[in-house]
């Protein structure tokens, strides 16, 4: 579809500008494999984005390289109208951009808690030793993961093995939108999740839309990503396939795009 | 009342050194049936003598262990840092200078090691057994395999390290305790350590959520290899001499101990606790067997049986806790 030669010079300083995330021929490799090429993506302030495509798109690869989990071997992205070098998602976390990952979610033998805050750690102390403050993070995940619906759960201490695939899921999510600033982007949220638990997740989606926040949410299902999106981007054997507005389309032609047929 | 007792149950269950210490304290009773001999003061002050060598070992290896990697060339840093001592001391170097000399150059080694492990992605396991034979072979070369004494008057420094205190206690059993206590509380209490926990379990979900993987892992074998320096430098100052073949088998001791403590060979889990317990341990069926008369070969063939009943015992308590 549209690439970026596309468009004129000031056309595309004023996307820069104006968008929240501003993705341009942005390539990534594994060895031989390309998993990316040339793939423009972008994201507008509040704006929410469905991310669709076959297994194998490039669809989680494209939000790892955005939030600097992989580092691109071409093109370039803007993030708040400034052009990126996120080393790592801590930098991308730094600057309000925050991951649920479909597979790199939680540690399985670390705790619900420890979990929750893991490289965002709360300590307490002095300037010379600080020590994590365990009774507030038990405090706070407890009482974030009960806003999110996650009740049952009554022990911080217990390791996360012991949950269920939804329970997992929504500590992720939970944990996301937690300390989400600006970008939440949500890779698969609902693969595990039951259908009072998906539809949290798609209310968590708009909640985080009126508060301003923008949102990615990559998902297989059309008919979720058309109930919550205000755009799609489908991709394709790792390239820009479609890219269509709430209004031109509906969760039947989305279908048909994903699957390539349109 | 049925349910106040099983609730004590999964909280007992749950602390990660119950495994070891009720092995030790069955172990420790056995021995006492055995001889009379060993439940003396005494005997146990020279027990933690010799743990308290092991010990340090264990708790950087095992610190190590957590983050997921391994360390076997611990035996051999623990004689080249007190070899390099000695060599210093004997060409007139003060004792502290030499003593901060050899702590750099066992950081120098374990930073190595962990740099070709990042670096070409070659297990852990292998790359310190490879600088287990390359520094046990310099060793070997540099000292012509004869034990080097030091001769110097300077032994003051010494003997804060490894000398005796009071009661015949040893410094070393003062410094085996502080790391313990140390390495604990940087574990179980800091950001550090929630970090170490996190890379050793899902190095993936550590990097996504942002921290360092390579970083923690790298500062884990520059600690490990600076405990065995220091551990060998406890024995430097017992014996004001180092052999060079000392503290070979160290490292698979160490890894014992760290695995009677509850460390899973898998990274992810383990206790500094643990570690200590299980060197003491390995340290109780030492002293226990001999005194009981039994002839020294048996000691390995002990600490073998040990370890795998408390591997066995280990894993089921952490499925039923931890998962
Ligand atoms: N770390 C990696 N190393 C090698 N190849 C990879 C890696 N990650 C992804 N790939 C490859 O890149 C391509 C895109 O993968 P990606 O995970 O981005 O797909 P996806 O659209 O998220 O698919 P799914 O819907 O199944 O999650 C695939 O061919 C995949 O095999
Ligand atoms: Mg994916």
């Amino acid at each position: 579809m549209t690439g970026a030669a596309s468009i004129t010079q000031e056309e595309r300083d004023k996307k820069i500008r104006e968008y929240l995330v501003y993705m341009e021929n942005v390539t990534v490799r594994f060895g031989k494999v390309v998993a990316l090429r040339d793939v423009n993506f972008s994201v507008k302030k509040n704006e929410v984005v469905g991310l669709l495509g076959d297994n194998g798109a490039g669809k989680s690869t494209l939000i790892k390289a955005l939030n600097g989990y992989h580092q691109v071997d071409g093109g370039e992205i803007y993030f708040n109208g400034e052009r990126t070098n996120f080393q790592s998602p801590r930098d991308a976390r730094d600057v309000g951009i925050e991951t649920a990952y479909q597979d790199l979610a939680l540690v399985n033998l670390m705790s619900i808690s420890r979990n929750f805050f893991l490289g965002r750690e709360l300590v307490m102390g002095n300037r010379f030793f600080k020590f994590l403050d365990k009774r507030k993070m038990d405090e706070v995940a407890a009482h974030s993961l009960a806003e999110v619906g996650l009740r049952n759960i009554r022990e911080m201490h217990e390791t996360v093995n012991f949950l269920s695939g939804g329970e997992r899921q929504a500590i992720a999510i939970g944990r996301a939108s937690y300390f989400g600033a600006k970008l939440l982007i949500l890779d698969e949220p609902t693969a595990a999740l039951s259908v009072a638990e998906t539809e949290w997740v798609l209310r968590l989606v708009s909640e985080a839309k009126e508060k301003g926040l923008s949102v990615i949410i990559i998902t297989h299902n059309a008919y979720e990503a058309y109930e919550v999106s205000d755009r799609f981007v489908v991709l394709q054997h790792g390239k820009n396939y479609a890219d269509l507005k709430r209004e031109e389309t509906n969760a039947k032609e989305l279908i048909e795009v994903i699957a390539g047929r349109k | 009342m049925k349910g106040g007792i099983r609730l004590f149950y999964s909280r007992l269950l749950r602390v990660k050194e119950i495994g070891s210490l009720s092995g030790l304290l069955i172990i420790i009773i056995i021995f006492s049936l055995l001889s009379g001999k060993f439940l003396t003061r005494e005997n146990f002050i020279g027990i933690f003598t010799i743990t308290s060598e092991l010990g340090i070992i264990a708790i950087g290896v095992c610190f190590l262990m957590i983050a997921g990697e391994f360390d076997l060339s611990v035996g051999s840093v623990f004689a080249v840092a007190p070899m390099i001592g000695a060599l210093l001391g004997k060409i007139g170097v003060p004792m502290v200078g030499a003593f901060f000399v050899s702590l750099f150059a066992s950081a120098v080694i374990g930073y190595f090691n962990g740099l070709i492990v990042i670096k070409t992605g070659i297990p852990s396991f292998i790359v310190t057994l490879g600088a287990m034979m390359f520094y046990r072979g310099v060793l070997l070369a540099v000292s012509g395999g004869f034990t080097i004494t030091f001769m110097g008057e300077d032994t003051a420094f010494l003997d804060a390290l490894g000398g005796k205190i009071f009661m015949g206690m040893r410094a070393s059993g003062i410094w085996f305790i502080a790391a313990t206590i140390i390495f604990s509380i940087v574990l179980n209490n800091t950001k550090y350590g929630n970090h170490v926990f996190a890379v050793g379990g899902n190095p993936g979900t550590a990097k996504a959520l942002g921290i360092n993987v390579n970083r923690v892992k790298l500062i884990n074998f520059v600690l490990c290899s600076v405990m065995a320096g220091l551990a060998g430098f406890t024995m430097f100052g017992r014996f004001h001499s180092i052999d060079p073949t000392a503290g070979s088998l160290h490292e698979l001791e160490a890894i014992a101990s760290a695995v009677i403590g509850g460390a899973l060979l898998t990274g992810g889990y383990g206790s500094i606790v643990g570690a200590f317990i299980g060197a003491f341990l390995i340290g109780v069926m030492r002293s226990g067997l001999i005194l009981a008369g039994a002839p020294s070969y048996w000691y390995q063939g002990f600490i073998g049986v040990v370890l795998v009943i408390s591997v066995i015992i280990n894993t089921k308590i952490r499925k039923a806790v931890a998962g």
